[in-house]
């Protein structure tokens, strides 16, 4: 069983402290993690593969620091991994982010299943791994909380939705995102990470994976952010409700209503 | 803990190197020089578990892999309920089977990345999250006579709630008790130490310059500017408090340390 | 990626809406981006047509057209009364091509977030996630998309200028729901799902209803917090029914009640709990220390309760009810339900 996780190096952005005179959170000097829903993505691989015969694989697309957060994972058990780094990959949107995992995915090769964390904390947009599986067209099954049965060709999920759950079997090779209930992720031990850093990281460019540049980097991107702003400045006063507590119900009610909130 | 007070023991806290550490290495080598160091002094080493969920090494790990020697009177394992049922168990056959016996029990701090114990790991029907209280009961159920618990004690928390969470914490089986950093007389300690006069109570100095480091980790709003030297100050605590052992926060290993064999005599 | 000419751009017209169905019923995150689709689509001087796919839904897409709508696509089969990412992105693929629609939006649902990335990678097309804000850039009739990044810390304007549809996902309870009006009419147009469309190696085997549903503080649009003030664990019942009450809530907590053994601590929010970036932070009884202020303080709206008017957390609040919320919080509660 040949598994592939994918993970991204983000900031840590609730790491940030607060400007005590703006109010508003200070970027600076803030720390480079593996995100945190990946965490669990390689623990279920780390699990997965411990129960078969086979290997689980890091893959990550980033600058070369993003070698910090494969390491990492590589800590915890996982075989190898891979770094896809380059300036052509720069500038990438979620789409031609898949693309260019989906080109890795394949020039790896063999691989049974591809499993991701629901989404990365920067972006929040839980769009890469759908997007992986499209550009491979291989089946998907996102916000999964537990593997029930798998074997080399087929797998069973149990998939969460807002009205409950279902139980989903699909046939491998797939790709899986997972939610932060599958699992507890295990801590690297000392040893582990005295032995990651010993481990070769190759670093694949496009030409590596076979990439049509035109689905790469900016290039390969529908989408452009062409303005960014900090959000709307927060008041400066605070409404005050007082009185008997009916009257605080009403009017704290009041509120919530006139805001669509009840 | 009696035998620290008596023989003016100071406690010299440890924090084992962060896992994100850019320089593992050298880290590690540090840690080693200062608990040989503290070992030689015949202090004794407090080693913290993922201070303010900082997610670092485990004291139990630094010793074992680093090989460091154990003298079993000079050695303290903070542990908090930020764990895997598994990584309990394991820090504590390792402490267990290197004769360390103190340990100081605290609810701790968490974080994303740290697991915790559920009540049902500590085998606790009552609770709907695991406090230092059920981690006592547990441990002292698990491995009876074998360690000697101690646990903390916040005086800028409100009094009533801390004072009724002590009580369930003695009940528990704690043994002895380390204040949250004084940097003066505190009225709260004092009324702890007259409610409590059996138990030996440790008093933490806070060593660094840094009075605003303490603002966050007390959660207390020292005045910023407030002029402060730690050596004074601990000489004072010494008189207001003597009594009391004193664990030694952030410590300067190049500059204080040196200092400090002369003013607990 | 080749880029679409202003002709080809042209070719594309309305603005469609990806229904969302629970049980068989169309949920209200639709009705908010009907209202929202039919904005935008009388600023292109267009139409709304609302995309149903689902079993047994005969005569609810009808429904949709008192919320804005003018078409309503059907596409009613057994085959899709379970969620099939592949067969719904083979459909949706299907109709865009033969209808050229300009614009896509959908509910950013575990559906919806499932769906739409795959196909906007089928389909060569940008999609923006979580928007909190959609509009027509009066220049050139391009969306342009507004979303929240770097844990709410910054406000991106996203566009896709030389692809057709532009397509994005819009969270529930961001839009506002509009009055719907009885009068309106519309028509509905009758598509097949196709056996080349379902995907013989993927099955639902089972589902499972909880009528209960657990919402985690990071998805909660509205987290009603309780801290030292609720004085224990029966306190935060009190604030589970509230929470049950206005609906789509989570509770949360600060680390003294977690501490203190009241509530599990995956409910606790601040620097040594989780951090979030909700629509409502309804603070009970916490005194607002800066280590669980960290962890709130990007929320839009902050509602305070507590006894005490000169807390930190009611000085930060956008409302502060000074009062007793062993009071409040039942009489609201009860008010809720008499509406």
């Amino acid at each position: 069983m040949k598994i592939v996780v994918c993970i991204k190096q983000v900031p840590a952005t609730n790491d940030a402290k607060i400007d005590p005179k703006t109010k508003r959170i200070v970027r600076k000097g803030i720390k480079a993690i593996l995100n945190p829903f990946d965490t669990y993505a390689v623990e279920e691989g780390v699990q997965l593969r411990d129960k078969f015969e086979g290997e689980v694989i890091a893959l990550s697309m980033g600058p070369p620091k993003a070698k910090e957060s494969l390491r990492e994972a590589i800590s915890v058990g996982v075989n190898r991994a891979i770094l896809l780094s380059d300036r052509a990959f720069g500038g990438s949107d979620t789409w031609a982010t898949s693309y260019v995992l989906a080109k890795a995915i394949e020039k790896i090769g063999d691989v049974n299943l591809v499993i991701c964390g629901k989404q990365a904390i920067d972006g929040d947009t839980a769009q890469v791994g759908p997007g992986i599986a499209a550009h491979l067209d291989w089946l998907q099954a996102t916000y999964i909380m537990a593997v029930e049965e798998i074997s080399s060709s087929s797998i069973i999920v149990k998939r969460m939705h807002e009205d409950g759950y279902d139980i989903c079997k699909m046939s491998l090779p797939a790709v899986i995102t997972v939610v932060k209930d599958i699992n507890t992720p295990r801590i690297p031990s000392l040893k582990g990470r005295l032995a990651s850093r010993k481990c070769e990281i190759p670093v694949w460019k496009p030409d590596d994976i076979g990439a049509d540049t035109s689905k790469i980097g900016l290039d390969g991107s529908p989408t452009k952010v062409v303005k960014i702003q900090p959000p709307p400045p927060r008041h400066t006063s605070t409404k005050k409700i007082e009185g008997s507590s009916t009257e605080c119900a009403q009017a704290l009610l009041r509120e919530l209503r006139l805001r669509s909130i009840v | 803990m009696i035998h620290h007070i008596q023989n003016k023991i100071y406690h010299v806290e440890l924090l084992p190197p962060k896992q994100d550490s850019e320089k593992l290495e050298k880290d590690l080598e540090i840690f080693s020089n200062r608990y040989l160091r503290v070992m030689d002094s015949g202090y004794c080493a407090g080693i913290t578990d993922n201070a303010m969920g900082l997610l670092s090494f485990q004291g139990t790990e630094m010793i074992e892999e680093l090989e460091l020697p154990v003298i079993p009177e000079q050695v303290m394992i903070h542990l908090t309920t930020f764990h895997t049922k598994d990584d309990l168990g394991n820090i504590l056959d390792i402490c267990k089977s290197k004769g360390i016996r103190h340990l100081l029990i605290i609810t701790g701090d968490g974080s994303e990345r740290l697991p915790k114990l559920q009540p049902s790991d500590v085998g606790a029907t009552d609770v709907e999250s695991v406090t230092s209280v059920e981690l006592l009961k547990y441990i002292n159920r698990e491995y009876p006579d074998t360690f000697v618990l101690g646990v903390a004690f916040n005086p800028y928390e409100p009094e009533e709630h801390e004072f009724e969470k002590m009580e369930r914490k003695m009940k528990a089986g704690a043994t002895f008790i380390i204040t949250q950093p004084l940097i003066e007389r505190n009225e709260v300690v004092d009324r702890l130490l007259k409610k409590y006069p059996e138990i030996p109570v440790i008093v933490d100095a806070w060593m660094s310059r840094k009075l605003h480091l303490l603002s966050e980790a007390v959660g207390y709003e020292m005045p910023e500017n407030t002029e402060f030297d730690p050596i004074s100050t601990l000489k004072m605590l010494h008189k207001l408090y003597p009594e009391c052992g004193i664990y030694l926060s952030l410590l300067g290993f190049k500059t204080q340390y040196d200092l400090i064999k002369d003013i607990w005599v | 990626m080749i880029a679409f000419t202003d002709t080809e751009k042209k070719e594309y017209r309305n603005i469609w809406v990806v229904a969302e169905i629970l049980s068989g019923e169309i949920q209200p995150v639709t009705h908010e981006l009907t209202g929202a689709a039919r904005t935008l689509a009388d600023l292109r001087k267009s139409e709304v047509w609302v995309v149903v796919m689902g079993s047994g839904i005969e005569g609810k897409p009808e429904s949709l057209f008192a919320y804005g709508a003018d078409v309503a696509i059907v596409v009613d089969n057994l085959g899709l009364s379970g969620f099939v990412d592949e067969t719904e992105t083979k459909i949706m693929k299907r109709l865009i091509v033969k209808y050229k629609p300009e614009v896509v939006i959908c509910g950013a649902t575990t559906r919806g977030r499932a769906l739409m990335p795959r196909v906007a990678v089928m389909t060569n097309c940008g999609l923006t996630a979580d928007c909190t804000g959609l509009s027509i850039d009066p220049e050139n009739g391009d969306l342009l998309q507004t979303r929240p990044a770097f844990g709410g810390n910054i406000m991106a304007t996203i566009r896709c200028s030389n692809h057709r549809p532009q397509m994005a996902t819009v969270r529930p309870r961001v839009m506002k729901s509009p009055e719907p009006d009885p009068g309106r009419t519309g028509r509905i147009i009758k598509e097949e799902m196709l056996t080349s469309d379902t995907e013989k190696i993927k099955q639902i085997i089972d589902v499972f209803h909880s009528t209960e549903t657990a919402v985690n503080l990071a998805d909660a649009q509205i987290i009603i917090s309780g801290g030292r003030g609720m004085k224990g664990p029966v306190g935060f019942n009190l604030l589970k029914q509230f929470a049950e009450r206005v609906g789509g809530a989570a509770v949360g907590a600060s680390r003294a009640a977690v501490d203190s053994g009241w509530i599990p601590y995956a409910h606790q929010v601040g620097q040594t709990g989780q951090t979030v970036q909700t629509k409502v932070y309804i603070a009970c009884g916490i005194s607002g220390q800066i280590q669980h202020l960290v962890g709130m303080q990007s929320c839009d709206l902050i509602i305070a309760i507590d006894k005490n008017p000169d807390t930190p957390m009611m000085q930060v609040a956008d409302i502060a009810v000074v009062g007793d919320l062993f009071e409040i919080i039942p009489e609201i509660v009860r008010e809720i339900t008499n509406l």
